[in-house]
């Protein structure tokens, strides 16, 4: 077994290798930088896109028309039955009063039709209810159907089918970007520090011949890789973080899509900091630490 | 001690290395190893190292059974023995000490001891002035010694000197084999490896030559500085 002393030593060694080799590492560094921000910022646009999505759904509601002459009992029993439903949300009374007064609202102009009427409100009361899972909606709208008293169900079913579709799209242009980046970043990785190594063949090729273990010789290169993985998560980190910061300015300012869609659907990089900051940091020296030490495998076969 | 026993190597490539060879180097014996270029010396030395390990025959090497050591214990094999490099393969990003501290740091030695010996071992190639020097401000010769103090830092049973005159000057090649000579003085085994016959005549001992993978010769002569 190792001593404490002697893993102080190798991870020493580690440290200073980052600078004595600082050309090889400042290479790795500036691979790791771009994997990094590339497969980060890749990720934080699919999750946005998602998270907007996500919110043009929860918008979308059901609205269960009742029949006109229920009574206040059999409207408590069918809210009841509603909330006991395990894909919905929830569920809001509108009486036909509160939609009379809101159409004389929206529709001022006709307010002599309106007042033809007098008190006879044509309209029938209605829940409105959301729905947890969209994808399910069909199936939820035909248990709603088999309760009584239902008059009249109102789905965007055309709507939510599109956004079905495209989130599936999303979904699978996504990945297959983002894994494609990943072993893209793999393999220049893997290069960058298959070079640095190159360039230190002779020392590990005299620690081979001093009688060095496995081991030993790589614990440095292990730490050196972590280290500039680390920096490099980092630095990727307050990139993401300015440049994060900035569109979503630009976007919810300069922008009024985003007032349609609903800026609440924008993912802010406050609420995401801590995730991004560990995700980059601890993928950097994952993705830097193994990187140098299978690199070395090929070196220690003396 | 080294001793083989009926060996033979034969690369992947159908070359035969070495044919049938036997020999035995005692104990604290200085031996020359000479012979053309392909003759099979380097497969010796890394038949030695267990960088190779031997088509049929046995290898015994400081008490070690290379064909039956794992190659997990390997490097213990390795830290019972110095290697001096032809091109003297130091560190450049290290000091002369780093150089030589490097060693006993790979074996794990207590840092006690590794301050004690290393200015010690450096002292005994004459280059304590020069302990903060790197490689690159050395010359040829000062630099084939802290190789020398490298391999002899950990006080190995056996040192194998690989053309260690190669690179450097002829006449600081008496200098290192004095060295080397020096060390066996001590006890320590030395194998050199050298197709420099100017010297082997100088110093005589031990001459093992390696023609075409079989030893061809293996006597003691005198040298030349025996009869001065």
């Amino acid at each position: 077994m190792m001593k404490l002393s002697g893993i102080r030593y190798l991870v020493n060694q580690g440290v200073e290798n980052v600078w004595k080799n600082r050309m090889m590492a400042f290479a790795s560094f500036c691979v790791l930088l771009v994997s990094i921000l590339l497969v980060g910022i890749s990720v934080l646009f699919y999750v946005n896109i998602n998270s907007i999505i996500g919110g043009i759904e929860s918008k979308n509601e059901i609205v269960v028309f009742l029949d006109k002459d229920i009574t206040k009992e059999e409207t408590d029993d069918v809210e009841a039955k509603l909330k006991q439903m395990d894909n919905i949300n929830s569920v809001e009374f509108y009486s036909r009063e509160e939609a009379y007064d809101s159409m004389q609202q929206s529709m001022e102009e006709y307010a002599e039709v309106f007042k033809s009427l007098g008190d006879d409100n044509p309209l029938i009361d209605s829940f409105r209810v959301s729905i947890k899972d969209i994808t399910k909606i069909s199936e939820t709208i035909s248990l709603i159907d088999e309760l009584d008293h239902i008059f009249k169900i109102r789905a965007p079913l055309d709507f939510v089918n599109i956004l079905t579709e495209m989130r599936k799209i999303v979904t699978v242009i996504a990945t297959a970007i983002i894994i494609a980046l990943a072993i893209v970043s793999m393999v220049i990785i893997s290069n960058t520090t298959k070079a640095s190594v190159f360039a230190r063949r002779n020392e590990i090729s005299i620690m081979k011949y001093v009688g060095a273990t496995n081991a030993f010789i790589r614990v440095p290169f292990f730490v050196e890789g972590m280290i500039t993985g680390i920096i490099a998560g980092g630095f990727a980190t307050i990139i993401t973080w300015l440049g994060y910061d900035a569109v979503v300015d630009l976007l919810t300012n300069e922008v009024n899509i985003l007032n349609i869609i609903g800026v609440g659907s924008i993912i802010s990089f406050d609420s995401i900091a801590w995730k991004v900051t560990g995700t980059y940091i601890l993928s950097g020296a994952l993705v830097g630490a193994i990187g140098s030490v299978i690199s070395t495998r090929k070196h220690l076969n003396v | 001690m080294v001793e083989l026993k009926n060996v033979s190597v034969t690369y992947n490539t159908g070359v035969d290395a070495l044919n049938n060879v036997s020999l035995k180097i005692n104990d604290g014996e200085f031996a020359f190893v000479v012979g053309s270029s392909g003759a099979g010396k380097s497969t010796l030395i890394k038949l030695i190292l267990k960088e190779i390990d031997a088509t049929s025959g046995v290898v015994m090497v400081n008490g070690y059974n290379l064909s039956r050591l794992k190659k997990k214990k390997i490097p213990e094999l390795r830290r019972t023995i110095g290697f001096v490099f032809q091109n003297f393969r130091l560190i450049p990003t290290m000091t002369v000490y780093e150089n030589v501290a490097f060693v006993l740091r790979v074996i794990d030695a207590p840092r006690k001891y590794i301050r004690k010996r290393v200015p010690y071992v450096i002292s005994l190639v004459g280059l304590q002035d020069k302990s903060n020097a790197y490689p690159n401000e050395l010359s040829g010769g000062e630099q084939q010694r802290v190789a020398i103090a490298r391999a002899l830092v950990n006080d190995p049973q056996l040192i194998i000197a690989d053309e260690p005159t190669g690179n450097i000057d002829p006449e600081l090649s008496y200098e290192i084999v004095e060295l080397l000579k020096g060390i066996n003085d001590c006890g320590t085994t030395i194998l050199m490896v050298t197709h420099e016959h100017d010297l082997v005549r100088h110093f005589g001992g031990r001459i093992i030559n390696i023609n075409s993978g079989s030893i061809v010769f293996d006597e003691v002569i005198g040298g030349a500085n025996d009869e001065a």
